[in-house]
């Protein structure tokens, strides 16, 4: 009986050798197209360039009535001439994102400043919990370093956050609840979730209105916390991919509607969003990483999504946050302002 | 933990390992503590309900049995009753109640409304909430004597390979299997492991690729042809067969590595001549339960015409609610309930005998898949204005969109290839005719399987079906 679990057990283990190579000739770049399109975007940065900016759809959306319909990184040589400036842009993307492509980049290739965005938005529970990770968690599998066989098993057997829509949906609940609001003088609600029903329940606003003022409670309302929030440990762990690459790291901490904010909700929300972006700059500063503070620089007209928060700009929206990247990078480049 | 996951991949050859390593008065011990673990996967909290709903019934069945009077008897029935029936209905029904109250209530212009209830219903409530409501009902009828060992007890309530989706085991059927020594024989392993990667086989190739397909169409139904959505249909009943039925032989199959043996939950569904044929080869632990523990106590056909006619619907029903708390499952249900009796009653008026007719006997089974995969558009709409939103534009050919419904060849071919494999299964299982196969055929299955379910898995999270129920 041993001997014939044994010899099975070896059959079995040399069949999937066999098909680890049938796998890797015939299916796997296939499979990397249809699943992992994220794959051609690392690929497609060059040996040599200056900047490398990794942004999501703030990076690339525009009016329509644009003149100009360049991206933000586009944008930029404008105001750094004989800089070489590449991108690597997906939509939905986060530091958990931008960390495995920065570690998948070849070592070979010669980058010498990095430039992440930074979205206020992506600490928040939603974010973190959110469905939309999924699509872009299960791109990332493929490329991880294992064998092609390997990495299409765990794609097969959902080796990544698989958890249904219900279970994301409860877990941002649990999480709201649990994280209480610190610091705050005379400020009348406990966590997001108060905060938001009370919203729920104002009727000096329209439906619309209201629904919007709590999408913004809901995107905005929390208190980064340094030691647990994954997103925090992500952009520490690009801090020190960067500092092994010796690159430049440039946090670009984008443009949110806080005039929409203070508008809706009130100043407790903008105080809490000034919050969160000074603590992460004096965070990260410390840590040797220059943050540029977008926050409160595009005005509420500039936001093409004015009925959802997104940080999608327009012409002159996305040329401030240029300008305001490329005056970061003059200390390590010639500038050539236009 | 699903089973389609690495997490199942690497817990089930542990629990296996240390299972026959161990001796076995502790062999419960160590299922137990498994089973906990497993069900504790999905949320930490739920297992609190399992283990309530466990010494309530182990107590109760203590009980019933030491009670001599029936009156006595009665009320420790009724007390596990209400805690199993309590927590299922809270849990399950509580929102769907609230939000047609609440939709009432806006009727009538009535402000103050129930509050809807945020949390996740279970894993496997319906299920193991059937399972322990047998054994009480069991006890108090006499029909099975009390478990004085109280991990062993537990341990039927919340054995993992069927704990979240069934089959539900008898106690009777399943307990003594705990209490046998069982040696690790090479059998146990060829035929657990053979049907496991026939399950996943069947849920990640087949089941998780066809979704996708059924989704568009349910999604925008009117932007496609009838035969697109006809096809979706088609493609809707062979994904919940192959969900729900590879689910249940990876259960048996991980039981039969432990020397366990599960009841067939399943038996070529598809190939019933009749609904009531259906319904003896669908979800078989279900339809039995119901038979045993509701139809025979409403009198089964013991009764006059009308009061069976009413049985029945009670019966069909009841089991399409228990499936989901929602009005479609309702008439999901009641349309079974219908079709049976319209079918009954046809062939008793046209005395109809095709047993040896062929081609009526391939009609037959036609006609049943037929009618079988448009009751099955209650079961997978939202709700009832989708379903008939879907029949609306089958009905209705003509669209103004360019979509069309794409199968990918190899989805085609593997769904082809599983509506073989299950006509030839029409009259054993998997795992006993692979045995029928010389070497090269039957490794040629094995490397076939293997090798679709790691490189044609369907990559979009589908979890199984009736872990919803």
């Amino acid at each position: 009986m041993i001997k014939k679990i044994l010899l099975n057990t070896l059959a079995f283990v040399l069949m999937l050798v066999l098909f680890n190579f049938i796998y890797e000739r015939f299916f796997y770049q296939n499979d990397i197209k249809k699943h992992s399109e994220i794959y051609k975007s690392i690929q497609s940065v060059p040996n040599q360039t200056d900047v490398l900016y990794l942004g999501e759809s703030s990076n690339i959306t525009f009016r329509n009535s644009d003149t100009d319909k360049r991206s933000i990184s586009e944008m930029m040589s404008d105001y750094l001439s004989d800089v070489t400036i590449n991108d690597i842009t997906q939509p939905a993307s986060h530091a958990g994102i931008y960390k495995i492509l920065l570690q998948e980049l070849d070592s070979s290739k010669q980058i010498k400043t990095v430039v992440i965005t930074l979205n206020l938005r992506s600490f928040n529970a939603q974010w973190i919990n959110s469905d939309l990770e999924l699509p872009l968690q299960k791109a990332l599998v493929l490329l991880r370093d294992n064998p092609p066989l390997i990495n299409r098993i765990m794609l097969s057997f959902k080796n990544y956050d698989n958890r249904t829509k219900a279970e994301r949906q409860h877990d941002i609940q649990k999480q709201w609840k649990k994280d209480e609001f610190v610091g705050l003088k005379e400020f009348p609600f406990k966590n997001v979730v108060e905060w938001d029903n009370w919203m729920a329940n104002n009727e000096n606003y329209t439906k619309t209105k209201r629904d919007l003022a709590c999408h913004y409670i809901k995107g905005y309302g929390f208190q980064i916390d340094f030691d647990n929030n994954p997103r925090i440990k992500d952009f520490d762990e690009i801090v020190e991919l960067a500092k092994e690459r010796n690159w430049n790291l440039v946090f670009n901490l984008l443009a949110e509607n806080t005039q929409k904010a203070d508008e809706l909700v009130g100043e407790d929300l903008t105080f809490m969003m000034n919050q969160n972006t000074q603590n992460l700059i004096k965070y990260y500063e410390n840590k040797g990483v220059t943050v540029v503070n977008n926050l409160n620089r595009v005005e509420d007209e500039q936001f093409i999504d004015q009925n959802w928060t997104t940080e999608h700009y327009a012409e002159k929206g996305r040329k401030t946050i240029a300008r305001n990247v490329a005056e970061a990078l003059k200390k390590w480049y010639l500038n050539d302002s236009k | 933990m699903l089973f389609n996951t690495l997490d199942f991949i690497f817990f089930l050859p542990l629990v296996v390992l240390f299972y026959y390593l161990i001796p076995q008065k502790y062999r419960w011990i160590l299922l137990l503590l498994a089973s906990y673990y497993f069900y504790m996967s999905w949320k930490v909290e739920y297992v609190l309900l399992i283990a309530f709903s466990t010494l309530v019934d182990y107590f109760t069945g203590l009980r019933m049995e030491k009670s001599k009077s029936k009156n006595r008897r009665r009320r420790w029935l009724i007390l596990s009753l209400a805690s199993n029936l309590g927590l299922l209905l809270f849990f399950k029904y509580f929102n769907f109640a609230a939000t047609n109250f609440n939709d009432l209530l806006t009727f009538l212009e009535v402000k103050p409304k129930v509050p809807i209830m945020e949390f996740l219903l279970p894993v496997g409530i319906s299920f193991y909430t059937f399972q322990t409501l047998s054994y009480s009902i069991d006890v108090y009828f006499g029909r099975q004597k009390a478990e004085k060992h109280l991990g062993y007890f537990a341990l039927y309530v919340s054995f993992f390979p069927q704990l979240v989706a069934g089959p539900i085991e008898r106690f009777s059927r399943l307990t003594p299997q705990f209490k046998i020594k069982h040696h690790f024989n090479y059998k146990n392993l060829k035929y657990g492991l053979r049907l496991i990667l026939f399950g996943l086989f069947v849920k990640m190739v087949i089941a998780d690729n066809l979704a996708p397909l059924v989704d568009h169409i349910y999604i925008a139904p009117e932007k496609y042809t009838s035969l697109d959505i006809f096809k979706g249909m088609v493609y809707y009943s062979f994904q919940i067969y192959g969900d729900f039925y590879g689910y249940s032989i990876i259960a048996i199959g991980s039981a039969q590595l432990l020397g366990i043996g599960l009841m067939d939950n399943f038996k070529t569904p598809y190939l019933a001549k009749n609904i009531a044929e259906f319904w003896q080869r669908w979800h078989i632990s279900l339809s039995t339960w119901f038979r045993d523990y509701l139809y025979f106590p409403l009198g089964g056909n013991r009764v006059k015409k009308q009061r069976w006619i009413l049985n029945i619907l009670i019966v069909f029903v009841v089991s399409g609610l228990w499936h989901g708390a929602n009005w479609t499952f309702l008439i999901w249900g009641a349309l079974f309930g219908i079709l049976y009796l319209v079918e009954h009653f046809t062939n008793k008026i046209f005395k109809l005998n095709f047993k040896k007719n062929r081609l009526i006997n391939t009609l037959l089974v036609l006609k049943t898949f037929l009618l079988v995969t448009f009751i099955w558009v209650f079961f997978r709409s939202e709700n009832l204005d989708s379903a008939l939103q879907l029949f609306q534009a089958l009905f209705k050919n003509g669209t103004h969109s360019d979509l069309t419904l794409q199968t990918p060849y190899f989805v085609l071919f593997f769904f082809l290839l599983f509506v073989g494999i299950d006509f030839l299964l029409r009259n054993q299982r998997f795992d006993f005719w692979l045995d029928n196969l010389p070497l090269i055929p039957r490794w040629g299955i094995y490397a076939l399987f293997v090798f679709a379910i790691i490189v044609f898995a369907g990559v979009e999270n589908f979890p199984f079906i009736y872990f919803q129920f």
